[in-house]
């Protein structure tokens, strides 16, 4: 086992690696797997986050609670058509409490890797965006020569779009600040008439 | 016989165990609805995008005639302050003369519906919980709200898990980019109202604009032909923009959670080619096409915006 692999967990557990075969060979590796759960005690110990008492291996428990468990051996019968039919109870219960253990073992796998696929902590600054300038004052209406477009009709042009978008920005946002009021006066609109309905009909009664 | 119980088995844990996480994701987001509502706090948070950060002071509480009193004030640049007393929400900004509308929500850098009835949410969104991490020196809860389909950006969540109040929030794209950032710096829940909202009752609200009816719900000679299912119209009217004094028919739809906001209008050029910026996740598009002048402004993914513009159709004028 290198060191490598370790630092794959780890970022994993940080949620800096987004690579599916990352996780899928840690499912797959029983040692990885166990040093998934100890990063995580780790973190939560260092959190102040850990529950009054910790279940280290739930599938190990459960697997010794069954262990543990006394075996239930069928009285002695005094028919035989009884007896035949308690051993095939036994043989078909079997292979599923076995089921019921690999599969509450996958199952706490699966819930294990949902629960931590993405924590991201860090404060990313987004890029790739291109920012509206409040544009202070009106632009100048400029002559265009529609024939040769200059640098200056370009500039302008561009000028004219920003500010096109910034007046497109605030006035959604004023628009919403009504929108939900204006929602308000119809629902009130509403209201009344049937109010006014309700006493007609009552009118006519 | 034995592959088949086990798939079944199998099969039968995975659903409820999503099940399970969708359900509790649920009730965590239904706790930060009710915590929002009825705690006294006061907190600070800045809005990180388009690599600036925009800081500001928040305050909620509930006086004595069980009114709501909520204060939000940007701290830095010009003032503005959104105030609110029970369902009367004031606001003062740079841009226009101080004005006051009648809502129990406020329209701010929060997202309203937070702090409403989220189940409205079900249809176009996905609760997940993911995980648990630390914010603000608390042990928080992340909470996703993940669109069903492409169209829409992600909204995630860090809650406090001793408060179930908000201390960080994200919205981010389809491929995990982070657009825009709310992150909590300080957050204080008090027993009593803070002295900042026990002076609000006492202040003097602008007058409250009453917009008719008729205003809202105008008919329009175009038509909407796609959108991104869930959203529905909000209002429809002709009005001028008030920056640049272009007169504009509008219309406002919206999904409880994203506002979209769509603006047709003459001009005098023939063509132009679709453009767009966008200001943190809120995108502003923009096209001319035969003489017709389309933009859509919203929280989206400036494929649905460019899907909406070219979805538009203009009526026939109608006969009188």
């Amino acid at each position: 086992m290198n060191e490598n692999k370790f630092e794959t967990v780890s970022s994993c557990v940080d949620n800096f690696q987004h690579d599916e075969n990352a996780f899928d060979e840690i499912i797959k590796d029983e040692h990885l797997s166990a040093t998934w759960d100890r990063y995580h005690l780790i973190g939560d110990v260092l959190r102040n986050d850990t529950p009054d008492t910790l279940q280290f291996d739930l599938s190990a428990e459960i697997a010794n609670a069954i262990a543990n468990e006394p075996t239930v051996l069928a009285p002695k019968a005094s028919n035989v058509f009884v007896l035949k039919f308690k051993a095939k109870v036994v043989e078909l219960a079997k292979p599923f409490g076995q089921l019921a253990i690999a599969a509450s073992a996958a199952g706490l796998m699966v819930l294990g890797v949902q629960t931590n696929v993405a924590q991201n902590n860090e404060t990313i600054l987004p890029s790739q965006i291109v920012q509206t300038i409040p544009m202070a004052g009106i632009a100048q209406p400029v002559s265009l020569n529609f024939q040769q477009p200059d640098r200056a009709s370009q500039k302008q042009a561009f000028i004219e779009q920003q500010r096109r978008f910034y007046a497109l920005l605030s006035d959604h946002q004023q628009q919403i600040k009504l929108g939900s009021s204006a929602v308000n006066v119809v629902d009130k609109a509403i209201e009344n008439t049937e109010t006014d309905i309700k006493k007609a009909n009552e009118h006519n009664k | 016989m034995k592959l088949l119980s086990s798939i079944l088995l199998l099969l039968s844990i995975s659903f409820s165990a999503v099940a399970e996480e969708s359900k509790s994701a649920k009730a965590w987001l239904e706790r930060l609805s009710s915590s929002l509502q009825s705690l006294n706090f006061s907190t600070s948070f800045v809005v990180i995008k388009n690599n600036q950060a925009q800081p500001y002071h928040w305050f909620h509480g509930i006086d004595d005639n069980n009114n709501e009193l909520e204060i939000i004030s940007s701290l830095n640049g010009p003032r503005r302050d959104i105030l609110r007393i029970g369902d009367v929400v004031s606001y003062i900004e740079p841009e226009s003369p101080p004005y006051s509308v009648r809502s129990k929500q406020i329209s701010g850098p929060i997202p309203a519906i937070l702090s409403g009835d989220i189940t409205q949410l079900e249809s176009g969104y996905d609760f997940i919980s993911v995980g648990k991490s630390r914010i603000l020196g608390r042990p928080a809860q992340l909470i996703r709200i993940e669109a069903k389909n492409a169209y829409r950006f992600a909204y995630w969540l860090w809650l406090d898990q001793k408060s179930g109040m908000l201390l960080k929030l994200s919205i981010v794209t389809k491929k995990g980019q982070q657009l825009e950032q709310i992150q909590f710096t300080h957050l204080d829940v008090t027993e009593n109202l803070s002295e900042t909202l026990l002076q609000l009752p006492s202040t003097e609200l602008p007058v409250i604009v009453d917009i008719p009816q008729k205003y809202q719900q105008q008919k329009l000679q175009w038509q909407v032909n796609w959108l991104p299912k869930g959203f529905k119209q909000i209002n429809s009217n002709r009005h001028k923009i008030s920056l640049t004094k272009q007169p504009v028919e509008f219309m406002l739809f919206s999904d409880g959670l994203v506002d979209i906001s769509i603006y047709v209008n003459g001009t005098k050029e023939q063509q132009r080619e679709v453009d767009f910026v966008m200001d943190g996740a809120t995108l502003v598009l923009n096209q001319v096409n035969k003489g017709i002048e389309v933009s859509v402004v919203g929280k989206i993914p400036s494929q649905t915006a460019k899907a909406i513009a070219d979805s538009i159709t203009i009526l026939p004028p109608e006969r009188p």
